[in-house]
């Protein structure tokens, strides 16, 4: 039991105060068993208050000390940094929550929330009078880090870790990097183009001699935690040597008969089994589609540099940080979508900028002049019936300036924006202006009437009631639709279900903190970082990819690493191997091992987050949480009730 | 004649204390460079820390602000100099810059400062308080606010009045008046500019009535109202303390308008506007909210669900842009607008009318860089040479840029931005250590 708790109740500056009354709430506990002193505080959290706290703990001796405000999510960390810089055992801190259990749950009820609120404190001085100093757990950092998707987010943070000193693994699905960005042309707010902007990027990744890239490459199994992650690598080859001969690989290419359609167009072209890169993709090196591949031979017939015999390699890499960056897909319009894959002049924004690529002079689609194009905005975005409620951000952008692009580069076009509210956010905005003065017609839906798509006799006709004109009923006979598609999550995210990445509502990588840690997650020494979080453009993705870089270099580049000690400990009398708590555990922090002639569970103390799944399942209480043990909280129960 | 003090060097210039360059700060300190960090204002914290909650999460600003200002201001590695501005900086070479910078007397001996305020009230001086954004007064001898870090008073020496009270009152005898500005040479090797922006002035569009109706406000005004350090602690409308039921909203004040030389989308209006929508519901249950709007900017991680919510919860949304503002006797305001829907103009009584002023470009920076060019963009905010690939980048190599000093920009982007401003620095310094 403590002799000199410091209690400190906390005003939050009215956000309790206005509901609790902190000063009785201070009476009553002042006269707790081990509580040497009691204060309230404006707000506790403030630089002045910590100062005072430090004063407090250094000169009266305290051995253990609450605060009593926010949420530990807030604020545990930061008083249990005062306590140590006081030069007290941090774990002798305990945090009470009278802000959001109390005067915001129960700002209706005055008298009632004080009432609480004392009841809180007080368990939380019954808990800290039972506290034990603890150490944390010391590992060493591997001063290496591993990079999950070479688009330009992640090609941007290989080179950046690299650069700040640390070993790369940047590791590639595909046979080609590049990603999305090597899918444009023109880019946005700038002069460059996908290509230049994939083929520097690319230029760098591999000039640094502490990047290694693999292309095919899929991480398929993971152990280990912050500081030490063991990631077991697929690499899939591409059965061609390299340095072919380029006439034979073009007959090779010829003679193979699989077709399939080609999805670096969006499915617009087809491909062969055996294909090459396209400009913007790198390595300019062929690559064969096993899945694809009918195995018929033809190919090694006419070009020496095929070889079916390569295998599939494994390799173990160890990293003491994880990047994902594994980007976005588009969405998907269902068919029947505004007429998508039902009338023929329908097409999606990316279906669009390749047909825009493939053009010259004339915009031309399936052998017929464009002129009319109609564009309609937040398919698969903002849904007031969907799934995704949530606006995909770069498309408004993008489209007008897909739009303005084929004004500049081909004749007779004419634009029409069927939209729901434009959002060119920012410096974006002169685009938009542009746009208009150039003569693109804007006509806007309401929220639940959106346009129809519809074909009468051989011609696309879009309606809207729009907005803009008083609710006029509008036709436009378009020679296209583009549907203007968001970004969604990719669908298949293998690494993020390995490494159990929490999703937030949208799906997309779920950050810890949206306004204030955004591409860090939860799980310790796993960052994220460009579409992967969540809808992005170039230049937002590259500050977060450089974000995300920082935040891993600083993991790695700090040699130890302290981990919490409030993890589960065995009690190895106890265990009798049942396995219930390595089924209950989310971390997988449990291994069977063999002590004194019979199995019981040993935690792995740099894995385990000390969540405490494991402990109700324990048939035998051979489970202990550390620093929330059966006495402490038994404790805090008797003086809640 | 300022003093001229010793020569100072760290590794790093961070010129400005707001969120993005107290994360570029933090960034780098973590890594183990030594930075120095100026601040103008008297606290740190920029203008996050005077709002009241953050969209779209309504977590309070204080309270996620106060526990990086305060890790800010304990890093070993930082030093922060508050009151203070860079006067010149010039690239000697790769790696090598010396800033000349000028700290103001604060006329109070901060270490020995204990907050107690007591020279607030011995102070006869009564001034509008800046923090407050001109809601309240505050004395000449004053603390900025609660939560201010450094949280120790500061003498306004253009208000005092010399009378030394403030002396008389002070427990530790922190104050003193022989204080002189002071100028320090820095040594450093890289520079980040994260100097924020500065709000539009509504005072540019007179038909709006900013200044002459009491009952006209901006959003910052409001923010302040509902912030937790609020100076009335409920919602008022200065004109004559009443409670306000039927507030609006003027979206793009000072933005998207060719008229006042801002043709760009502030960014932030739409969301903040549409936050304070929903804090004024539950802090005036009764109350009718009005947003007027041109299209609602809902881009970001949350921000559409955001919007709907607001929809849900009865904020009224009038797409229309709002031509000229006048006043009743009673202090209501009549609000002349296009409705857009309907294609008519009307108008509309409120008796509190909220201006969501946009952001503008903090161009003072760029006349200190001395023998380089800091080039701006076409709006006046810091130029990125290379948007696309290296968005801190700047004009001068060595010299990076965090935050909003690059153009409009919400929190989650303005930590973004000073992350991806210290990561360039971190491989800046780099090579001049191989």
């Amino acid at each position: 039991m403590k002799k000199k708790i410091g209690v400190y109740i906390c005003h939050c500056g009215g956000n309790i105060s206005d509901y609790v009354d902190v000063e009785q709430v201070r009476k009553a506990v002042e006269n707790e068993p081990g509580v040497f002193l009691a204060k309230t505080t404006m707000f506790a959290c403030a630089d002045s208050n910590q100062k005072e706290m430090v004063e407090d703990i250094a000169a009266q001796h305290l051995d253990g000390v609450v605060v009593a405000s926010c949420s530990p999510k807030l604020h545990l960390i930061t008083f249990r940094a005062v306590t140590e810089r006081a030069g007290l055992n941090k774990y002798n801190y305990v945090h009470a929550n009278i802000r959001e259990q109390v005067s915001w749950a129960h700002s209706d009820n005055k008298p009632g929330a004080t009432e609480k609120a004392i009841r809180i404190v007080k368990s939380a001085i019954a808990k800290v009078n039972r506290s034990e100093s603890l150490e944390p757990v010391k590992v060493s950092a591997t001063k290496a880090v591993a990079v999950i998707g070479a688009g330009v987010a992640g090609m941007r943070a290989a080179i950046e870790l690299a650069e700040a000193g640390s070993e790369v693994y940047l590791i590639e699905r595909e046979h080609f990097v590049g990603g999305r960005v090597a899918q444009f042309d023109d880019l946005c707010v700038s002069t460059e183009t996908g290509k230049t902007l994939v083929t520097r990027l690319y230029d760098e990744v591999m000039k640094h001699k502490h990047v290694t890239l693999f292309t095919g490459a899929e991480v398929i199994e993971t152990s280990g935690s912050v500081g030490n992650f063991n990631l077991k690598v697929k690499v899939v080859p591409r059965y061609i040597e390299l340095r072919c001969k380029e006439h034979q690989l073009q007959d090779a290419i010829d003679v193979c008969p699989v077709q399939v359609p080609d999805e670096f167009n969006f499915n617009i072209t087809m491909r062969k089994a055996i294909y090459h890169n396209y400009p913007s993709e790198y390595p300019q090196l062929p690559a064969i589609d096993i899945k694809n591949c009918t195995r018929c031979g033809e190919c090694e017939k006419v070009c020496e540099n095929i070889n079916f015999d390569q295998k599939t390699e494994y390799l173990n890499l160890k990293v003491g940080s994880i990047l994902l960056a594994t980007g976005f897909d588009p969405y998907e319009p269902k068919r029947g979508e505004f007429g998508y894959g039902e009338i023929e002049n329908v097409v999606t924004l990316p279906q669009f900028k390749r047909i825009m690529h493939y053009s010259k002079d004339k915009l031309m689609y399936r052998g017929k002049q464009i002129k009319h194009i109609a564009y309609i905005y937040c398919v698969g975005s903002r849904q007031v019936d969907g799934e995704n409620k949530y606006c995909s951000r770069y498309c408004c952008t993008a489209t007008i300036h897909s739009a303005v692009t084929a004004k500049n580069k081909f004749k007779d076009i004419y634009n029409y924006h069927f939209n729901r509210g434009i959002r060119t956010y920012g410096k974006q905005e002169v685009l938009y202006d542009e746009s208009s003065r150039k003569g693109d017609i804007y006509l806007q839906s309401f929220e639940d009437a959106p346009p129809v798509v519809e074909k009468k006799g051989d011609k696309t006709i879009v309606k809207i009631t729009d907005i803009l004109t008083n609710n006029k009923e509008l036709e436009v006979e378009a020679d296209l639709v583009v549907l203007v598609t968001g970004m969604v999550p990719r669908k298949e995210n293998s690494i993020a279900g390995l490494l159990k990445v929490p999703k937030g509502r949208d799906n997309f990588f779920n950050e810890i903190h949206m306004k204030l840690r955004p591409v860090e997650t939860v799980i310790d020494g796993i960052t994220i970082a460009g579409a992967s979080q969540g809808p992005k453009n170039i230049m937002e993705s590259m500050n977060s990819a450089l974000s995300a870089a920082t935040k891993s270099f600083s993991i790695v580049n700090a040699g130890e690493l302290a981990l919490e000690p409030t993890v589960a400990k065995i009690d190895k009398e106890n265990c009798e191997w049942c396995g219930k708590c390595d089924e209950a555990c989310p971390y997988s922090a449990f291994t069977k091992i063999e002590y004194n002639g019979k199995f019981i569970a040993e935690v792995n103390e740099t894995i385990c987050k000390g969540c405490g799944m494991c402990l109700p399942v324990c048939d035998t209480n051979a489970i202990e949480l550390i620093g929330f043990t059966d006495k402490e909280v038994e404790s805090m129960i008797d003086a809640l009730v | 004649m300022p003093e001229q003090k010793e020569t100072l060097e760290y590794d790093v210039l961070v010129v400005g204390g707001g969120i993005a360059g107290g994360e570029s700060a933090l960034n780098l300190a973590n890594i183990g460079y030594k930075v120095l960090l100026l601040e103008k204002e008297l606290t740190i914290g920029g203008k996050m820390i005077l709002l009241s909650k953050v969209f779209p999460t309504l977590d309070c600003a204080a309270c996620i602000t106060t526990p990086k200002v305060s890790e800010i201001s304990r890093h070993p590695n930082i030093t922060i100099f508050t009151s203070t501005v860079a006067k010149k900086i010039n690239k000697i070479a790769e790696h090598r810059f010396e800033a000349v910078i000028l700290k103001k007397p604060r006329y109070v001996n901060v270490p020995d400062c204990t907050g107690c305020q007591l020279c607030e009230e011995a102070c006869p001086v009564s001034v509008t308080d800046q923090y407050q954004y001109g809601l309240v007064g505050r004395k000449a001898a004053y603390i900025p606010f609660s939560i201010a870090s450094p949280r120790a008073a500061a003498i306004d020496i253009d208000n005092c009045t010399l009378c030394g009270a403030c002396e008389r009152a002070c427990p530790t005898k922190c104050i003193d008046f022989t204080q002189t500005e002071e100028e320090y040479l820095v040594k450093v090797k890289s520079v980040v500019v994260a100097t924020g922006f500065n709000l539009f002035d509504p005072l540019k569009i007179p038909r709006y009535g900013f200044g002459k109706f009491k009952n006209v406000i901006t959003s910052m005004q409001m923010e302040r109202q509902l912030a937790p350090t609020r100076p009335f602690n409920t919602i008022l409308r200065p004109g004559d303390g009443k409670m306000p039921d039927n507030i609006a909203y003027v979206l793009c004040t000072g933005s998207r308008d060719k008229t006042v030389g801002n043709p760009i989308c502030s960014q932030i209006c739409c969301m903040y506007s549409i936050k304070q929508a929903q804090l004024l519901m539950g802090a005036l249950p009764m109350a009718d909210i009005t947003i007027y709007y041109l299209h609602i900017r809902a881009f970001g991680k949350g921000f559409n669900e955001f919007y709907a919510q607001a929809q849900d919860m009865g904020v009224e949304f009038v797409k229309g842009k709002v031509g000229k503002i006048t006043e009743n006797e009673d202090g209501n305001l009549i609000l002349r607008y296009e409705d857009i829907e309907s294609g008519v103009v009307k108008e509309a009584e409120h008796d509190m009318v909220v201006l969501s002023v946009g952001v503008l470009p903090n161009m003072e920076i760029s006349e200190t860089f001395e023998n380089k060019n800091l080039e701006l963009d076409p709006f006046n905010f810091v130029g990125q040479p290379d948007i696309l690939a290296s968005p801190a980048k700047t004009s001068i190599e060595g010299v990076f840029v965090a935050g909003t000093a690059s153009g409009p920009m919400d929190i989650p982007d303005s930590i973004l931005s000073g992350g991806a401003a210290s990561a360039e620095t971190t491989s800046y310094l780099r090579r001049a250590s191989l």
